[in-house]
């Protein structure tokens, strides 16, 4: 522990330059509260990105790939010096879609880090109204399952989400297609699929999510009416949505999964890698930016200790003549950086909550946010504070040591 | 050696080798003894303020043996010699170098502080009673720095006696006072020899107080005269 009497030395020498002290202080303060602001903004932006992301995309998608590609087909059935002469190869796909989606939903549901799981039908198809007639996606979905992984009920404009659940003839358009296709609320609309199949529906819901690809080319029908469409048992799914209780481990669970079911089995992350690219870019450079802050600050400490020190250098040469010995010289110096650190630390985690807070509170509208993301994470409060010790620590310690190797004899004979 | 001898030097010899390589002390042997007050005279460069660094330990950088109670010094760690200088020895030098932001009295408190052998109080009694035999009790709670330059030497004074050394060493401690100061002083170490039979050794360029001394020892050109 610090000797009393170090103490009060190092007391001494702060009371007698409190004004450098109160700026190295500030320096730190600043430091710390740019870390905090740093490291919560970029991690609120990335919440937002992933929440934006996560409301079209799940976890895990289960499907069924093409056949792996067989340009080569004879290379299995003809080896060594033959000539074979093979016209118009083509591949085709044999099972096309997930024919038995029950049973790998079954399996897929005994892990224990899955969350949500649901089954779609997907498509391309025709929307017709009279003779406008626009191209663009449905989705047969089980409406109260993909609620619950991608809460699309909130991105309702008009009607209501979980009554299509009810409406087998019941149809709910994007904001943007319905425009296209002049038709509002309880008008009907065409459907006609690749196939040739039509059929009628109504209109009991628009849709608004501000992604565009959804607002603009996509409705979502019955997952059991999209079957019938396409032709298929009551089993069928062209996708398996997974979502995880924590997504961080998309890509082991996926690679779990690959081993249980015979279809394709693709993480978030490896489906978008430019998300996973953006979040780690952001993060790195909320890290890099806010290690230079607070090294400034370091530079600060280290200035006005190595002022004191210069200064005091009488003193330390008459202390060590007196018998403290190199370490107590070390300890007086040290402690003072670090009160300097600690006050300025606290005043600095305290200043960064508020002017995160503040941030938060600036509008901002674009897409679903109102106002500029924030994160308060525990983890960058801790870590702003730890980062911020350590470096007054060393900023501190190095004229700290310096003063202990000061030569009483050559500063006292002047 | 008899009993009664407090430090000695033995073959002593001192080297710097900037600017050029010169030898400062050549050689020197002596023996002081208990409750003697010695002082170090001689031409300005003649070795005087080298020897007293030798001799007070902080400078370990010399050849020789030195030993102070028949316990040999040279060779040990510099935190060795910190402890035994906290215990053994009190320092005045031609500058008072006080804390500034300290008052007079816990100035004087700090060796003892640092010693850590007596309660605070009975180091804040002390303390005081070092400032009244050196006429400055009055001043004891003033800060350092507001004390004239006469008194604060006499707070260093104070300092230098408060854990009762057995050895005072001064570098020219009366340079910087006026002739009453220089006799204030004077008398203050005439009578720590005498009746507390503590060793004195001071370097001045003062004849009078050289004069007054028990022993004298000129230098001249690192050799003892
Ligand atoms: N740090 C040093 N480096 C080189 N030479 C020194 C150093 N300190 C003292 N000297 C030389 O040693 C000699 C003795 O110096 P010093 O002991 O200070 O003399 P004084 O008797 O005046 O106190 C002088 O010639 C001085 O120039
Ligand atoms: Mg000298």
């Amino acid at each position: 522990m610090i000797k009393a009497t170090n103490y009060k030395i190092a007391q001494g020498h702060l009371t007698s330059r409190v004004k450098q002290a109160l700026v190295a202080m500030l320096s730190v303060t600043f430091g710390i509260s740019m870390y905090i602001f740093m490291n919560g903004f970029m991690t609120g932006v990335n919440d937002i990105q992933e929440e934006l992301a996560f409301s079209t995309l799940a976890h895990i998608r289960i499907y069924n790939d093409l056949p792996e590609d067989r340009s080569n087909l004879l290379v299995n059935y003809y080896q060594g010096d033959k000539l074979v002469n093979l016209r118009h190869p083509k591949v085709i796909q044999y099972t096309e879609g997930i024919v038995n989606a029950d049973k790998v939903i079954n399996t897929v549901s005994q892990l224990d880090e899955l969350a949500e799981i649901t089954a779609q039908v997907n498509m391309n198809v025709f929307y017709r109204n009279g003779l406008t007639q626009v191209n663009g996606m449905l989705a047969g979905i089980d409406a109260t399952m993909e609620h619950r992984l991608f809460s699309i009920a909130e991105s309702m404009k008009e009607g209501s989400w979980v009554a299509l659940d009810h409406r087998s003839d019941g149809i709910i358009l994007g904001v943007g297609l319905a425009k296209k296709l002049s038709l509002g609320m309880n008008d009907n609309v065409v459907v006609k699929t690749a196939d040739g199949v039509t059929r009628n529906f109504k209109i009991i819901g628009l849709l608004e999510t501000s992604l565009a690809s959804v607002d603009n080319g996509k409705a979502f029908i019955q997952i059991n009416v999209a079957r019938q469409l396409v032709l298929k048992n009551h089993s069928y799914a062209t996708d398996i949505q997974v979502n995880l209780k924590d997504f961080d481990s998309s890509r082991e669970v996926a690679r779990k999964i690959d081993t249980l079911v015979g279809y394709k089995v693709e993480s978030w992350n490896d489906a978008n890698g430019q998300l996973e690219a953006g979040n780690e870019l952001r993060n790195y450079l909320a890290i890099a930016v806010s290690l230079t802050i607070l090294l400034v600050a370091g530079f600060g400490i280290y200035n006005i200790m190595n002022m004191t020190v210069n200064e005091k250098i009488k003193e330390i040469a008459i202390l060590k003549a007196m018998g403290f010995e190199g370490g107590d010289i070390v300890e007086i110096f040290l402690v003072q950086s670090i009160i300097i650190g600690l006050i300025g630390g606290v005043v600095g985690v305290i200043f960064g909550g508020v002017v995160s807070v503040l941030i938060n509170n600036i509008p901002f509208e674009l897409a679903t946010i109102k106002t500029l993301p924030m994160a308060y994470r525990m983890s960058d409060y801790l870590s702003a504070f730890g980062f911020g010790m350590l470096t007054t620590f060393i900023a501190g310690y190095l004229p700290a040591k310096m003063a202990s190797k000061v030569d009483p004899v050559e500063i006292i004979r002047g | 050696m008899e009993n009664n001898t407090v430090l000695s030097a033995r073959n002593i010899s001192k080297y710097f080798y900037e600017p050029a390589i010169f030898q400062a002390l050549k050689e020197l042997s002596f023996d002081v003894k208990k409750g003697e007050f010695l002082a170090l005279i001689g031409k300005s460069g003649s070795g005087k303020s080298t020897l007293l660094y030798v001799l007070s330990t902080m400078d370990t950088n010399y050849e020789g043996e030195l030993l102070m109670n028949n316990e040999k010094l040279t060779g040990k760690t510099q935190n060795e010699l910190a402890a035994f200088r906290n215990a053994n020895i009190g320092f005045v030098f031609q500058f008072h170098y006080l804390l500034p932001e300290f008052s007079a009295i816990h100035n004087v408190m700090l060796p003892a502080l640092k010693l850590g052998k007596k309660s605070k109080e009975q180091i804040h009694q002390d303390a005081l009673e070092n400032l009244d035999l050196l006429g400055i009790k009055d001043q004891a709670y003033k800060s350092a720095n507001k004390l004239s330059g006469g008194q604060q030497q006499r707070v260093a004074i104070a300092r230098a006696l408060i854990n009762e050394p057995a050895i005072i060493m001064g570098d020219e401690p009366t340079g910087n006072l006026d002739s009453k100061n220089t006799d204030i002083v004077f008398d203050i170490f005439r009578e720590l020899a005498e009746e507390r039979g503590q060793t004195i050794i001071a370097v001045t360029h003062d004849d009078e107080f050289a004069a007054k001394s028990d022993r004298v020892l000129e230098l001249s050109d690192g050799l003892i005269l």
